[in-house]
């Protein structure tokens, strides 16, 4: 099945888009698989629709927020070039843009982020693809990406990778001491006492996090 | 040049009222002219440890709604007529006061004195954000408790955010004893978690709860550990170069304190 929805990270939150031409049932039913595997990841975020050339109508466009609603999202941009879909969403009381003809695409989905700072309590580094922290994740920090997570210092706060629903993805860190750990849609959380102070990497094995010491002599 | 210094913490009843009283009252004592200004609108504490309540007359709302003149709110110091209060209201809340307000009223106080210390409430809503609007900098005050670290961590991040540069840590009732022991974070632990510069270490002192209690700061306590502490701190604020005080309880431990000044946490030395 091709990809009929794709998620892209910017400064202003995110861009959901949708495919502009497949039959609308087909993509509301791949938007439903991926919110079920993947809410957290938009928990929270600006949310802009991108529904291309596709010209919906209200009914259409109720039926989409209606399903966002069922996982507590609220998008607040479309983004179109069809007019009748921009008079649909602003009838529904969202904010509209243009679109050009054609979207660049600038940004690859496995695009990594780097963040060279602490990520201190109640921040949040949201990403669709991996990111790289050079620096500390404290308590109460967060990081939700796309892809992998590598913090190059101590990870105390809470990760979830793969969070688009990838059990493939890892969270590596040089002090692995989070308070929670999040891959696809399994969590888990350090044993007490954990202290580690050596790089460790966690991934999924047999459906279950699994923590092991990073040896970078192997 | 007059410097604006907001004394901040994000948990409460961490310090931040007694450090701003006595960082006031040591600069005094060093022959700055001073400001404190009492930004917690609605529980305004700071008059009542500097033993000046019954002197209260106009109030910050006063002075921003142009019911008095700036000069008229201002309250002298008993000890000294170089420090003087700027007391918040009691009846009002913080929503009497805009962050452009502190800013317009801080910059009437920098003609008036060399340092205006703002007093922070706790928390990280509009208060906080009023009282570091007209900051040139900031204190951050902690105790060696996770909650209050944690905290202390989200202000860290909200000051850089809000661009009033590197915030530098106060860290309040240090108890050595325990410390020893294991059953407190230490000074590294804390610097640690917050990777900032770290301005002063007050050892827990019983002189502080009864100097409060009397009005009194306890930096004109010669006996006073936290007060010998607070006189550091204000010399270090002025840009002098002191060493960070051993504490008198200890044994063997002085190195520790001596490791710890040569170490720069993270951050640009100022």
């Amino acid at each position: 099945m091709p990809n009929l929805i794709a998620i892209k990270g910017s400064k202003d939150g995110l861009r959901l888009q949708l495919d502009e031409s497949a039959v609308w049932s087909e993509v509301l039913d791949a938007l439903r698989d991926q919110l079920g595997q993947a809410s957290h990841f938009f928990q929270g975020a600006q949310i802009m629709l991108d529904i291309g050339e596709r010209a919906l109508s209200e009914e259409e466009l109720a039926a989409l927020l209606a399903l966002m609603q069922q996982y507590g999202l609220r998008p607040e941009t479309l983004a179109s070039t069809a007019r009748e879909s921009r008079n649909a969403a602003r009838a529904a009381g969202l904010t509209t843009r243009p679109l050009g003809r054609k979207i660049v695409e600038s940004e690859e989905r496995g695009a990594a982020l780097f963040v060279q700072r602490t990520v201190r309590s109640g921040q949040v580094v949201r990403h669709h693809g991996h990111v790289t922290v050079l620096g500390d994740l404290n308590a109460g920090g967060e990081i939700i990406a796309g892809g992998n997570v590598l913090v190059w210092g101590r990870l105390r706060g809470t990760v979830h990778a793969g969070a688009l629903g990838d059990r493939e993805a890892i969270i590596g860190a040089l002090e692995l001491m989070p308070t929670q750990l999040r891959i696809a849609d399994l969590i888990a959380r350090a044993p007490e006492g954990h202290a580690q102070r050596q790089p460790e990497i966690a991934r999924v094995v047999d459906a279950q996090i699994s923590v092991e010491t990073w040896d970078y002599r192997k | 040049m007059s410097r604006v210094i907001t004394i901040t913490s994000g948990k409460g009843g961490v310090g931040k009222t007694t450090t701003t009283a006595n960082l006031g009252t040591a600069l005094a004592m060093q022959g700055a002219r001073v400001a404190v200004v009492d930004a917690d609108i609605g529980l305004r504490n700071l008059d009542v440890v500097m033993g000046l309540e019954n002197r209260i007359v106009y109030d910050l709302v006063d002075v921003i709604e142009g019911r008095c003149r700036l000069r008229q709110a201002l309250i002298k110091d008993k000890h000294f007529p170089d420090l003087l209060l700027l007391p918040a209201a009691q009846t009002r809340d913080k929503d009497a006061v805009t962050s452009e307000d502190m800013i317009e009223l801080t910059n009437q106080l920098r003609k008036e004195v060399d340092y205006v210390l703002v007093d922070s409430p706790a928390g990280i809503e509009a208060g906080f954000r009023n009282a570091i609007a007209g900051a040139d900098e900031v204190l951050i005050v902690t105790t060696p408790e996770v909650s209050a670290v944690r905290d202390a961590d989200r202000i860290v991040g909200l000051v850089e955010a809000f661009e009033k540069g590197h915030p530098r840590l106060i860290l309040n009732r240090l108890k050595l004893r325990m410390v020893n022991r294991g059953e407190m974070m230490s000074v590294e632990d804390v610097l640690q978690i917050l990777a900032i510069d770290l301005i002063g270490v007050v050892p827990d002192d019983e002189l502080i709860v009864s100097a409060t209690n009397r009005g009194e700061v306890a930096v004109l306590d010669r006996a006073s550990n936290a007060g010998r502490a607070f006189i550091e701190i204000a010399r270090r604020i002025k840009g002098e170069q002191v060493p960070f005080m051993a504490l008198e309880e200890n044994t063997g431990v002085l190195e520790r304190f001596f490791g710890m000044f040569g170490r720069r946490p993270r951050g640009s030395e100022r």
